[in-house]
């Protein structure tokens, strides 16, 4: 592993009147159309300075959502992409997967959170919700525009695996591993592996033995 | 088992203890503690001379105590591995085991505890579940009742391998009992204690009922139950079979137990709910389904490896449904009970699956981790200047900025994390973090702020923990105020006061600053950075005359989805107790103060355009207002 910085401060962000965003507004179904109106996100989306092309999707991290984003990046020249759907912990990296086969840089999309963080939380304020959505979205697109491409980071790997926990889980994960080759480090805090497993009886629904 | 220990590629290392892990993905630096055996692997042979001249007896845990085991000894026979160890808190230096082991001097009293060092790509944790002590309930009598026994004592009496040879029989009086009940849910589905389900004890109630049975027909055996639980493949089956070989079931979870001390049988008092009728019937013995519990280290744990816990204790996954095998750290994975109660079969195919998940990283060459690493523009920094400073370096929980007074520092990328604690806490922001710079967060202020900022509450929340505490709160649809407007910082250590003083400025109603709770931070020491500068700004806005609620400072789990939607309600009705007029004169009088913190802002990179974009948006925004 090489000690050094990375040398990427000096990059500009891209000149405003180069900006060529993507919106994509999902419905998940019911999910995020079932309080908000997605068309009025996208309505509202496109005119916002640097937005492109605004559309909605019914499910965009569908096969059919993933394409449309893709060829949108090709056919309207996008350069930043943004979809307001759901959690980034969900889906974010299927987005950049996505706009990343479409040769755009992963880091250049950026997701707006209008579902676990929005009409799932305010069933009860649909128009609360439909405003917090427009101004998500509008604060993912002004994020994009500052986003700079860039490139994972790789690291070396140590072919070799620690299991903590002897019991029949760690057991049947260590061997596994070894089966594949890959040398095991497998830990037991106790005199002997086995775990609970070990001092049962027969177990059920075999009735087999269980060591 | 046995398979384990004949496998070439495992190295078996019993009797240790995971001391440190250090490192990312791929990298790993884990010290081992090896604990002391006083017998030596490489001359012991496992043939028990030891244990056989061993003159002390302690009771046996493997075999939850109802047997004694020596000194010198081994849990049981099949251990693996076969070697034995000398358990220091019970010797009496005697010696006679040295003499028994003879010319293969195993024994070695000068041994001392080990620390090794393992270069590790992956880590499973498979570190499984503990048993609920039932003697905390007092109305069952277990520890005072001699034939009141758990289920583990069961597995261990009706065991050919254990104490009693498989003979079924009572504690008090070594009789085969003739009328045996179980009682299912001992400290699970109880608020009192543990208030979710255990997962298997319904199984093994049923399964030891029929191994009794089987055992002895004419035993008459009742089971009592809240639910049955039966919805894995073949275990209805499994449960119509114990009903067509007699056993009883009967719903409703006893109240108490009572015992005859003359006979030592035991009064089961309770209501059958089928029938609505108060019951107390006399068995020989009863067995309790003790609840399955979290390791009593498994808290110790979670901060050697900085995983968080569910609620209930256990380990917690990256994702319920789509990931339930990762932990939220890259390189680490759950397997089996740790992660929650879970039977043999599902805990083997969890450690399938997590095998499955570590060898793509292991047959990988390279693995590629995120590039949100902190970067620095030299000129600004005041070490450069000729003045003292390095609070960088102080931020950094992997030591991987390099400070030297007098120029401006260097961040080792390779150690770099990406907390952006430096970044947050340069006076001079000399650092940024990448994908997090202080023109994107700044502009995502800016526009979430646009239009009635009075009304907004911006929450600023760390990506591991509240951001996923935010998410838990929808997919719970806990319902909590739509005036809520978030932003995404990897850890509380990146919340820099600017941008705090900046939404302020901008009017914000409420500022939330949010992150992990101490022991869950995923950079060690990063939600201290956070939290310092957190209360250093409380102080500060208390003294400037702030109304309560309007800055709130809380550490929310991604397990506590209910605190998040608590904490936004909260702030909420602060913000409509103080009502519009209060609050508009509050913003108005600190705003000045505010402005004069930020006057620096402008001179960071990006930072000037990205303010008169976010001036372009709100025109637009502002104008769609009107329009409505
Ligand atoms: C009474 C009873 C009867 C049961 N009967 C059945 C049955 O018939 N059929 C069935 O399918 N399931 C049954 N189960 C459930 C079964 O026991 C579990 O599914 C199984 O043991 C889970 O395996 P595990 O490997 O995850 O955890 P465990 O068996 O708990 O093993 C964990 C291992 O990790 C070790 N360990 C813990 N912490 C550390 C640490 N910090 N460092 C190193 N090592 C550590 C422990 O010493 C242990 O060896 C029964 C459970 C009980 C309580
Ligand atoms: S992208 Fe997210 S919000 Fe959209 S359909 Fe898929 S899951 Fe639903
Ligand atoms: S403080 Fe955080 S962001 Fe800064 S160098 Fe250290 S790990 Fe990286
Ligand atoms: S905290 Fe900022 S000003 Fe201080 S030494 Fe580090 S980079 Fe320089």
């Amino acid at each position: 592993m090489t000690e050094k910085s990375i040398e990427i401060t000096s990059q500009e962000p891209i000149n405003e009147k180069d900006l060529r965003i993507g919106v994509y507004v999902c419905h998940c179904g019911s999910n995020i159309a079932g309080v908000i109106p997605p068309g009025e996100v996208v309505e509202f989306a496109g005119k916002l300075p640097g937005v492109a092309h605004a559309a909605e999707t019914m499910y965009a991290c569908a096969d059919s959502g993933q394409r449309l984003i893709k060829d949108d990046i090709k056919k309207y020249g996008l350069n930043r992409v943004v979809v307001s759907a759901c959690s980034v912990r969900m889906h974010e990296p299927t987005f950049r997967a996505c706009v990343a086969e479409a040769g755009l840089n992963p880091f250049l999309m950026e997701m707006a959170n209008i579902r676990e963080q929005c009409t799932w939380a305010h069933g009860h304020d649909r128009e609360g919700a439909l405003e917090k959505a427009k101004d998500l979205t509008a604060s993912a697109i002004s994020k994009v525009s500052f986003l700079q491409p860039l490139d994972m980071i790789k690291v070396p790997v140590s072919k070799k695996a620690l299991v903590i926990g002897g019991g029949v889980a760690g057991i049947n994960a260590a061997l596994d591993l070894a089966e594949q080759n890959i040398p095991v480090v497998l830990v037991e805090k106790e005199a002997t592996i086995g775990g609970v497993m070990a001092q049962l009886n027969k177990t059920f629904p075999t009735m087999d033995c269980s060591i | 088992m046995v398979d384990a220990a004949r496998q070439p590629l495992i190295q078996v290392k019993a009797f240790t203890e995971v001391e440190k892990v250090e490192g990312f993905v791929g990298n790993f630096k884990v010290t081992l503690r090896e604990k002391a055996k006083y017998v030596r692997a490489d001359r012991c042979n496992g043939c028990a001379a030891c244990a056989k001249v061993c003159p002390v007896e302690v009771p046996n845990a493997f075999e939850m105590n109802l047997a004694p085991r020596k000194a010198a000894y081994i849990p049981m026979s099949q251990s693996v591995p076969l070697i034995y160890n000398i358990d220091m808190d019970a010797c009496i230096h005697c010696y006679k085991c040295v003499e028994a082991c003879g010319a293969l001097e195993a024994i070695d009293f000068s041994m001392e505890d080990k620390l090794v060092e393992e270069e590790i790509g992956a880590i499973i944790v498979a570190t499984g579940f503990s048993h609920f002590d039932p003697s905390v309930m007092s109305e069952y009598g277990f520890g005072r009742f001699p034939n009141v026994i758990t289920a583990m004592e069961m597995e261990r009496i009706n065991n050919s391998a254990g104490p009693t040879h498989g003979a079924l029989i009572r504690p008090s009086d070594g009789k085969t009992p003739k009328n045996l009940a179980f009682i299912n849910c001992v400290g699970s589905r109880d608020k009192r204690y543990i208030s979710s389900c255990s997962n298997f004890c319904c199984m093994y109630s049923i399964k030891n009922a029929i191994l009794a049975k089987q055992m002895h027909p004419d035993t008459e055996i009742t089971v009592y139950y809240i639910d049955i639980r039966t919805p894995s493949k073949g275990y209805e089956e499994f449960y119509d079979r114990a009903r067509e070989m007699g056993i009883r079931f009967v719903q409703g979870r006893p109240a108490m137990i009572t015992e005859n001390p003359d006979t030592h049988n035991l009064t089961v008092h309770g209501e059958d709910a089928m029938l609505g009728q108060v019951i107390a019937r006399e068995y020989d013995m009863v067995m309790l389904n003790q609840a399955a519990i979290p390791q009593p280290d498994q808290n110790h744990m979670s901060s050697v490896l900085n995983v968080a816990q569910s609620p209930g204790g256990w380990f917690m996954e990256y994702h319920p449904k789509l990931r339930p095998i990762d932990s939220p750290t890259d390189g680490i994975f759950f397997a089996g009970a740790c992660q929650g109660p879970k039977d043999i079969p599902a805990s083997v195919a969890q450690g399938s699956a997590a095998a499955a998940r570590a060898s793509r990283i292991l047959h990988s060459p390279q693995w590629q981790i995120e590039p949100t690493v902190a970067v620095v523009w030299p000129e600004k920094c005041l070490s450069a200047q000729g003045k003292a400073c390095g609070m960088c370096e102080r931020a950094c929980p992997y030591g991987a900025v390099d400070y030297k007074q007098g120029v401006a520092p260097t961040i080792i990328t390779a150690k770099c994390h990406g907390c952006g604690g430096c970044v947050g806490e340069c006076p001079t922001d000399t650092i940024t973090q990448l994908h997090y710079t202080d023109a994107q967060i700044l502009s995502q202020i800016r526009t979430l702020l646009a239009t009635e900022p009075e009304k907004k509450i911006l929450a600023l929340r760390c990506h591991w923990c509240s951001y996923g505490g935010a998410d838990l709160a929808g997919t719970s649809h806990f319902e909590y105020s739509a005036n809520e407007r978030g932003i995404k910082v990897m850890c509380s250590a990146r919340m820099d006061s600017d941008f705090i003083y900046e939404a302020y400025r901008l009017g914000a109603g409420a500022v939330l600053f949010s992150g992990c709770h101490q022991q869950d931070c995923h950079y060690i020491t990063g939600q201290l950075v956070g939290a310092k500068r957190a209360a250093r700004l409380q102080g500060m806005f208390e003294r400037m005359g702030m109304s309560p609620g309007r800055f709130r400072v809380e550490w929310i789990s991604a397990a506590e989805g209910d605190k998040y939607a608590r904490v936004i309600n909260e702030m909420q009705a602060s913000l409509d107790e103080l009502g519009p007029e209060k609050l508009h004169d509050e913003i108005e009088r600190m705003r000045p103060e505010m402005a004069k913190r930020i006057t620096k802002l402008p001179n960071i990179p990006h930072v000037q355009q990205a303010f008169n974009r976010a001036d372009n948006f709100q025109t637009i925004m502002l104008h769609e207002v009107k329009a409505k």
